[in-house]
């Protein structure tokens, strides 16, 4: 769908509505989606502030303003710790899904001509499917008595009893389940940025003598960086605080951060620790989305 | 004109290399997926090697899993009221976002975009919070709200670009031959976009049936699709059926999605042809 919006707002005929000062009723038609984010989006994230620093509590009676879950989770805690972890495997998953997927952009966009919205339909269908189906998938494929161990049981490669045992439940799985969910979504703004790309610079790159190699380099690739690095946030911000795939496929070793705010408000029942790291996380994607900021204008994102 | 094009992006080796690579990812992204139907058919408790033989028992018994069925009714009138919701606001937020002077227009886009971004469990623990100081007890109302929140960025990402196609001179001229705001919109606009309200509503839909990150959080007592499958994965004889059910629910939001694009497509087509057999002199 998305593709198709794009496809057809590129030539831009008629933008907009050519009145130059609306009236207060136009202002007025976005006041009911703005309330509606504001009332079930902002005001949680400042009551999540608010529960952070003890001015709210769970347990009635015990509130008072304190900054100790802050100092506690800054000063080394484990939390901590298990945040650079997501960091680093949300980046080996954006950075594979990426490199992956351009090439496959690259191809449809360039390459493959009249039948490229075929095939990328066909690159993009699986993300309609159920994304809880494509983490089970994975979670029957790599288990012990999975796809591919009783496969290899069968065959006799492996002895029955001992399997691949990191197939399952390790960083391996959460890696390489988010990089299967994550690779659909990625090819789209790389294939948007290199299909708008003009021609016609490519053919005069060859013109002036350059070689296949020095004309990617040097205008291929810097005209579709924008595409690049929209695709790369579009996964690498949202897996940070990953938190089901992890769940079901991660086991001890694969936990990330999500997990950890999940079981403050889960199991631990520790809403003040749970809300210093759900902060904690908004902030950094607050922080993201402003370095990134001029890749996520609507203009971007709705039309390429 | 192509041939020039075609070797300064591509060499003949290196076209192969992207074949073989795109076919590569294409088994990648479907085998997971055609294993999961070929073990929905297998005559085992467990989806394992060898194959046993050809049974559809996995399909029967979830027809006559009461509960299952139930989820799956509970899943589809959330969806059915949350992404009608996604829709109007959407709407609403669409038609101020493609007008170009608006104050604070790039703020209010940032906004309702951001929860395309946002980790779930960000939005999740918010709304949990949300609702737990507001004393509103958790269910499927709940769930609606959250799932309004996350619907309305894909309803706007798919109305904005329609909406910016729209030849403006239809509506001046229908407001010029003295039809009001609303009679504008009812007998000009909403036919014009209705194909992009469908795709948007259908979209939503299929986001809100499939979520389960936010509807863990706040979903009480209510059992959504996902949160009973989700719950049944403890068992693990009973994994045929579930995959089984999520077989069919592939299979069904793949043919509607695919339908609707289909379908908005002949309509837009339709429509074009028609502004084009007609040119305004």
């Amino acid at each position: 769908m998305a593709v198709e919006a794009q496809k057809i707002a590129a030539p831009k005929p008629a933008r907009g509505l050519r009145r130059p000062r609306p009236g207060f009723a136009t202002t007025a038609l976005l006041a009911p989606p703005v309330l509606w984010l504001g009332i079930f989006f902002l005001v949680p994230v400042v009551l999540i502030f608010l529960y952070s620093v003890n001015i709210f509590a769970f347990f009635p009676g015990t509130q008072g303003f304190s900054l100790d879950a802050w100092e506690n989770f800054l000063d080394g805690s484990p939390f901590l710790d298990l945040f650079w972890k997501s960091i680093r495997m949300s980046l080996i998953v954006s950075v594979v899904s990426v490199v992956a997927a351009y090439p496959i952009a690259y191809y449809l966009a360039l390459i493959a001509s009249k039948r490229k919205y075929v095939l990328l339909l066909l690159i993009l269908a699986p993300f309609l499917v159920s994304y809880f189906l494509r983490i089970l998938a994975w979670k029957v494929i790599l288990g012990d008595q999975g796809v591919v161990n009783t496969f290899l049981y069968w065959t006799n490669i492996r002895a029955e009893g001992d399997p691949v045992s990191w197939l399952l439940y390790s960083q391996f799985t959460v890696i390489l389940t988010l990089i299967y969910v994550y690779v659909p979504f990625v090819a789209l703004p790389i294939f948007v940025a290199l299909e708008s790309l003009d021609r016609r610079l490519l053919e005069a790159a060859a013109d002036l003598g350059a070689s296949r190699w020095q004309a990617f380099r040097k205008v291929t690739l810097p005209l579709s960086m924008p595409g690049v690095v929209a695709a790369f946030i579009f996964v690498f911000i949202p897996t940070i605080g990953e938190y089901f795939t992890p769940l079901l496929v991660g086991g001890v070793d694969g936990t990330m951060f999500g997990n950890a705010i999940a079981d403050q408000f889960g199991q631990s029942l520790n809403w003040l620790n749970g809300s210093v790291l759900s902060f904690f996380l908004l902030v950094v994607v607050a922080l993201l989305m402003g370095v990134f900021a001029r890749y996520l204008t609507i203009r971007r994102v709705a039309t390429g | 004109m192509a041939a020039p094009l075609m070797d300064i992006a591509v060499s003949r080796n290196g076209r192969r290399v992207l074949n073989v690579w795109f076919g590569i990812l294409v088994v990648f992204l479907y085998a997971p997926l055609g294993l999961l139907l070929m073990f929905s058919f297998n005559d085992n408790n467990l989806p394992v090697f060898p194959l046993r033989g050809f049974t559809t028992d996995a399909y029967e018994a979830f027809a006559a899993n009461a509960e299952l069925r139930a989820s799956v009714v509970t899943s589809a009138k959330v969806a059915a009221v949350s992404s009608a919701l996604a829709v109007l606001l959407g709407l609403l937020a669409a038609i101020v976002l493609v007008r170009r002077h608006v104050f604070g227009k790039s703020v209010a886009s940032a906004l309702l975009l951001s929860p395309l971004i946002v980790p779930y469990i960000a939005l999740a623990i918010g709304l949990l919070v949300f609702f737990n100081e507001a004393s509103v007890s958790p269910g499927l109302a709940t769930i609606v709200m959250g799932h309004v929140v996350l619907s309305i960025p894909y309803t706007i990402l798919i109305l904005v670009p329609r909406l910016a196609r729209l030849d403006v001179r239809l509506e001046e001229a229908s407001r010029d031959l003295g039809a009001g705001v609303f009679q504008t919109f009812r007998l000009i606009t909403f036919p014009l976009i209705l194909p992009a309200l469908v795709s948007a509503y259908l979209v939503a839909f299929v986001l809100s049936f499939d979520e389960i990150v936010v509807a863990s959080f706040i979903a009480g007592d209510a059992t959504t699709f996902p949160l009973y499958l989700f719950s049944q994965l403890r068992f693990p004889t009973l994994l045929p059926q579930v995959i089984a059910v999520a077989c069919i629910v592939m299979a069904a939001s793949v043919l509607i999605l695919v339908g609707a694009e289909i379908a908005r497509r002949v309509a837009e087509r339709r429509l074009l042809g028609e502004q084009a057999a007609e040119p305004v002199p």
